[in-house]
C-alpha cells in the first residue's frame, strides 16, 4: 500500500500497559507499523524551575518523584552534585549506607520492569511474584526511613536517621532468600518457548546507533559496549566492592532481558559485601547540620554522573553564590532511550512494537520530570 | 428414559401436543439454569485457582469463602450504565452479544449427557445428525465477535475483529478433519454415525486411545476457538485494549465474558464426549452424568493452567502454525483412522 | 590536544572536568573536530539564562578512552547552530531547550516543543517568565493539546 493509504492509529496516553502516559502516533499498513512518533509531556511538572526557587537541601524531594520506582538512585545522583558544589564532605559510614540503599533500589526497579514486561506479553503470573519480592524491599525501606516508595532518606551531609540493627538483620534475611526466588522468576520467563520466540532476534540495536543516540545503561550494555559509570568514574565506595558488569553482544530483546536479570544478581552481591563492611561513625556532617539554619551557599558549576537502574543519570547544577541554585539540569537516561524507539520500530508488527517498548523500561516521572 | 419423556408423562392429562410443548419448555429452562450455574461455579473456581497460583487469596469477603462474589459481580454489571458510541452501526452492535450467548446455550442442548440416577439424561433434542448440528451452531459464535468488532466505530475493535477472523478460519479446518476421523471410525460399527449418542453407545474403547493425535489436534483447536492466552489475539490486553469487545459496557460485556468461559466449558465437554468416552465409567446407568462432569472438569483445569502460564503468540506465527503444521497432522490422523477402520475389520 | 580552530580559553571546573570556551562562529568546526578526535557520546545539552546573554553548555564523552570535556558557547540573539547532524542524541535535547528557554537551533530538522503543547505562550525557564499568568490546557477533537488563557477553557 502506498503511504497515503496508511491507517493512523493512536496508542493513546491511557492504555492498559504499565508504561505510563505515553502517546504513540503510529501509521499502520495492515499489521505492520511504518512510522512512529512519540508524544510526551503528560507528566511534565517542570521540576527544574521549581528547584531554582527552593533551598539546596529541600530540593531533594523533587528528585524522589522522578524515577519513583527506584527512588534512592535519584537521591544519590543529586547529592553527588550538590555536596561537591557546597564543599561538604561525608563520613565513611554514610557512603556505605548510601551504596546499600542505592543497590536495593536498583533491584526494586528491575523487579517492577520484569513484572510489567510479563504483563505486556500476556503472562499474568510473574507480575505477582515480582511484586511479592518488592514488598519485602519496601518493608526494609519503611524500617529505615519511614516511608515505602518516596523515601526522602538522604540529605546534604548524610542521612536523616541512622540505620538500625533491625534493618540490617532484615537486609541480611533478604540477601539470603532472594537468590532462590530470583531463580524461580527467571525460569518462569526463560523456560517458556513462546517468550523466547517473542524476544529472540527482535528489535536489534547496533552499537553505532546506540552510542550516537546517547543510549546508556542496560540497553547499551546489551549492544556490546562495556560502559558503566560505577566502573568508569567510581563514586561513593564502588571501588572497594567486587562486582562484574554483564555485557551481551547480540542487541536484541532477549539480550536486554538477560542483562537486567544478571544486574539484579550483581546488585545482590554488592549488598552482601557491603552489609559486612559498614564502619562505625557519624551519620551526619556536623558542619552541614549547623548550616541548615544559615542555609548553605555554593558557587560555580558542577556535573556529577551516577548509574541509576536505567542508565547514566547526571545532574548539572549552576550556583551563583546564593542559597538557592541558579540552574539545575537533569540528564534523564530514559529520555535518550525513548528517542531510539522510532528507529527500532520500523517495519515491525504491532505485537513486536509492544515487546520492544517493554524492554526500554520507561518510567515517565523521569522522562517528563 | 430421559427427563423429557418423564415430564411429558407428568403433563399428559393436558393432552398430547400441549404436554410435549410444556415438557420442552421446562426442560430447556432446566438446561439454562444448569448452564448458568456451571458458568458461575467455573468462574469462581478460576478466580480462586488464579489467586493461589499467584500466591494470593482471591475473593473471600462476599459470603463465606467468597462464594457469593459472582452474584455480586453479575448484579453490578446489570446495574451499570450502557454507553453506546455515537457512530455505531445500531442493529449489529446490539445483536452481537446476544448471538454469542444464545448460540452458546443452544449448543448445550444437544450434547448427550449421561443418565443421572433415576431421572434420565438432560438432553433436550435428539436427532440423527447431532455432529453437523453441533458444529453448525458453534460456528455462529465467531460471527458474533466479528460483527461486534465491525459495528463499533473504533479502530482497535476493527483490528481485533480482523485478527479473530483470521484465527477462526485457520483453526476450523483441523477441527473438522479430526471429527471426520471419528465419524469414519464409528461408521464401521453403527449405521447412524453422525449422531453423538450412537457414537457413544457403539464404541468399545474411547477414541482417545485409538487416535491420540486427533485428541491433540482437536484440543488445540478448541483452545484457539475459546480465545484465551496463548491464543487471545482477538482481545490482546496490552496491545488492543480489549479487541472486539472494547466498546461494550454493562451486561453486554458480561455476555462476551461469559461466552468466553462458556466456550471453554463447551470445548471440554465436547472433547470428553468424543475422545474420552463421555459418560462411560463404573455404575454408568446411574452416575454417567457425574463421570462426564468429572472428565470435563479435569480438562477445564488443564485449560486454566495453560492460560495462566503462557504469554501470547504473535499472529503471523500462529496462523503459520495452523495452516502449515496442524492441517498436515490432522490429515495424517485421518489416514491412520482409515487404516485402522479397514484393517481391523471393525 | 590541538584544535583546528581558535578557542577562547581552557580551564578546569569545580568538578575536575576540562572546560573549553569558544565563540559562536568557530563553534560548529570545533564540534566536528572533537567528534573526529573520538568524542562519540554527547551526554547533555544545557541552556543557562544569564540575563544579558544565553549560555549553552555541551558535555562530551568518549567511550573508548573515558575522557570528558565541557564546551561552553555564548549567544546574545537566541540563535545557535545545531549539532544534530553530528550526534543524534542532540535531537530531543535541543527540542527540550527550545521548549523551556526559547533558544533556536538553526538547522534542526524538527524544532517543535517537546513537553508543552504547541500553542503555549512563553518559555518557562527564562528568568523573566511571568508566573502569575496561568494557562489552561485542553484537548481538541483530534486528540492534540492546546493551551489558552481562558480560565474556564480547561485544566
Amino acid at each position: 500500500m502506498s503511504s497515503s493509504e496508511w491507517v493512523e492509529l493512536n496508542f493513546g496516553p491511557q492504555h492498559p500497559s504499565m508504561h505510563g502516559v505515553l502517546r504513540l502516533k503510529a501509521k499502520l499498513d495492515g499489521e505492520i507499523v511504518k512510522e512512529i512518533e512519540p508524544v510526551i509531556g503528560y507528566l511534565h511538572r517542570n521540576a527544574e524551575k521549581i528547584c531554582e526557587m527552593t533551598y539546596f537541601n529541600d530540593n531533594l524531594i523533587y528528585f524522589d518523584r522522578m524515577d519513583y520506582v527506584g527512588a534512592m538512585n535519584m537521591e544519590v545522583g543529586y547529592l553527588e552534585a550538590a555536596e561537591k558544589l557546597l564543599d561538604i564532605s561525608i563520613s565513611e559510614r554514610v557512603k556505605w549506607i548510601r551504596v546499600i540503599m542505592a543497590e536495593l533500589s536498583r533491584i526494586a526497579a528491575h523487579l517492577v520492569w520484569a513484572g510489567a514486561y510479563g504483563l505486556d506479553l500476556g503472562m499474568l503470573t510473574p507480575f505477582f511474584h515480582c511484586f511479592i519480592e518488592r514488598e519485602k524491599l519496601l518493608t526494609i525501606f519503611t524500617e529505615v526511613s519511614g516511608s515505602r516508595q518516596e523515601v526522602n532518606y538522604m540529605c546534604v551531609g548524610g542521612v536523616y536517621q541512622d540505620i538500625t540493627e533491625k534493618a540490617i538483620s532484615e537486609i541480611e534475611d533478604f540477601v539470603r532468600e532472594f537468590p532462590k526466588r530470583l531463580k524461580d522468576i527467571f525460569n518462569m520467563f526463560m523456560k517458556n518457548d513462546i517468550f523466547l520466540s517473542r524476544t529472540k532476534g527482535i528489535g536489534i540495536l547496533d552499537k553505532e546507533t546506540a552510542i550516537s543516540y546517547g543510549v546508556t545503561g542496560p540497553m547499551l550494555r546489551a549492544s556490546g559496549v562495556e560502559y558503566d559509570v560505577r566502573k568508569a568514574e567510581p563514586y561513593l565506595v564502588y571501588n572497594q566492592v567486587n562486582f562484574d558488569i554483564p555485557v551481551s553482544y547480540k542487541g536484541d530483546n532477549l539480550a536486554r532481558v538477560l542483562v537486567r536479570f544478571e544486574e539484579m544478581r550483581q546488585s545482590l552481591k554488592i549488598v552482601e559485601q557491603a552489609v559486612k563492611k559498614i564502619p562505625e561513625g557519624p551519620y551526619f556532617n556536623p558542619k552541614a547540620k549547623k548550616s541548615l539554619m544559615i542555609r548553605m551557599r555554593g558557587e560555580g558549576d558542577v556535573y556529577a554522573r551516577t548509574e541509576s537502574s536505567k542508565g547514566e543519570f547526571g545532574v548539572y547544577i549552576v550556583g551563583d553564590g546564593g542559597v538557592k541554585p541558579y540552574r539545575v539540569r537533569v540528564r534523564s537516561p530514559t529520555l535518550k532511550n525513548l528517542s531510539v524507539l522510532p528507529e527500532l520500530a520500523k517495519d515491525v508488527m504491532i505485537a513486536d512494537m509492544i515487546a520492544i517498548s517493554g524492554t526500554l523500561d520507561l518510567v515517565f516521572g523521569e522522562i517528563d520530570r | 428414559m430421559n427427563i423429557l419423556l418423564r415430564l411429558q408423562e407428568l403433563f399428559s392429562p393436558l393432552g398430547h401436543l400441549v404436554s410435549y410443548i410444556l415438557a420442552y419448555i421446562f426442560e430447556s429452562l432446566f438446561l439454562v439454569i444448569f448452564v448458568t450455574i456451571s458458568l458461575i461455579v467455573m468462574i469462581y473456581v478460576f478466580r480462586k485457582y488464579m489467586a493461589r497460583v499467584q500466591q494470593r487469596i482471591g475473593p473471600n469477603r462476599v459470603g463465606k469463602f467468597g462464594l457469593l462474589q459472582l452474584i455480586a459481580d453479575a448484579l453490578k454489571l446489570v446495574g451499570k450504565e450502557n454507553i453506546l458510541p455515537r457512530n455505531r452501526d445500531d442493529l449489529p452492535y446490539k445483536l452481537a452479544p446476544a448471538m454469542v450467548f444464545v448460540s452458546l446455550v443452544l449448543a448445550f442442548t444437544i450434547l448427550p449427557y449421561g443418565d443421572f440416577f433415576y431421572l434420565g439424561s438432560f438432553t433436550v433434542t435428539h436427532s440423527e445428525v447431532t455432529i453437523i448440528l453441533l458444529f453448525g451452531i458453534i460456528a455462529i459464535m465467531p460471527i458474533g465477535e466479528v460483527l461486534a468488532g465491525i459495528s463499533s466505530a473504533n479502530k482497535y475493535a476493527l483490528l481485533g475483529a480482523l485478527r479473530a477472523v483470521a484465527k477462526d478460519v485457520s483453526f476450523e479446518i483441523p477441527m473438522m478433519l479430526s471429527v471426520l476421523a471419528i465419524v469414519m471410525m464409528a461408521s464401521a460399527r453403527t449405521p447412524s454415525s453422525l449422531s453423538l449418542e450412537s457414537i457413544l453407545s457403539s464404541e468399545f474403547l474411547p477414541y482417545g486411545i485409538l487416535e491420540p493425535i486427533g485428541l491433540f489436534v482437536f484440543f488445540i483447536s478448541m483452545v484457539a476457538r475459546a480465545s484465551y492466552t496463548p491464543f487471545d489475539l482477538g482481545e490482546s490486553d496490552s496491545e488492543l485494549v480489549s479487541g472486539h469487545s472494547t466498546e461494550y459496557s454493562g451486561m453486554r460485556f458480561g455476555m462476551f465474558y461469559m461466552g468466553m468461559f462458556g466456550s471453554i466449558f463447551l470445548g471440554s465437554l465436547i472433547v470428553s464426549i468424543l475422545y474420552l468416552g463421555g459418560p462411560s465409567g463404573p455404575l454408568e446407568s446411574s452416575l454417567g452424568f457425574i463421570w462426564l462432569i468429572i472428565k470435563a472438569a479435569i480438562l477445564v483445569l488443564i485449560s486454566f493452567t495453560v492460560w495462566l502460564s503462557m504469554p501470547r503468540i504473535r499472529i503471523d506465527k500462529f496462523i503459520n502454525f495452523g495452516w502449515k503444521y496442524l492441517i498436515p497432522i490432522a490429515m495424517i490422523n485421518l489416514i491412520l483412522a482409515g487404516i485402522i477402520t479397514l484393517g481391523w475389520g471393525l | 590536544m590541538n584544535y583546528t580552530v581558535q578557542v577562547m580559553g581552557e580551564s578546569v571546573g569545580k568538578d575536575g572536568r576540562k572546560i573549553i570556551k569558544v565563540t559562536k562562529e568557530n563553534f560548529l568546526d570545533l564540534m566536528k573536530d572533537l567528534r573526529n578526535h573520538g568524542f562519540d557520546h554527547l551526554s547533555l545539552v544545557t541552556g543557562v539564562d544569564r540575563k544579558d546573554f544565553m549560555e549553552v553548555v555541551y558535555h562530551l564523552h568518549s567511550m573508548n578512552t573515558n575522557e570528558y570535556v565541557v564546551v561552553k558557547v555564548e549567544t546574545r540573539d537566541y540563535k545557535i547552530p545545531s549539532v544534530t547532524g553530528i550526534w543524534k542524541s542532540a535531537d530531543w535535547d535541543e527540542r527540550e531547550q527550545y521548549d523551556m528557554l526559547g533558544i533556536i537551533f538553526e538547522g534542526h530538522p524538527n524544532l517543535k516543543r517537546l513537553f508543552l503543547p504547541e500553542s503555549w505562550v512563553g518559555h518557562p525557564l527564562r528568568k523573566n517568565y511571568d508566573m502569575k499568568k496561568t494557562q489552561y490546557i485542553n484537548m481538541d477533537e483530534e486528540g492534540n493539546d492546546y493551551a489558552t488563557f481562558d480560565e474556564r477553557g480547561g485544566w
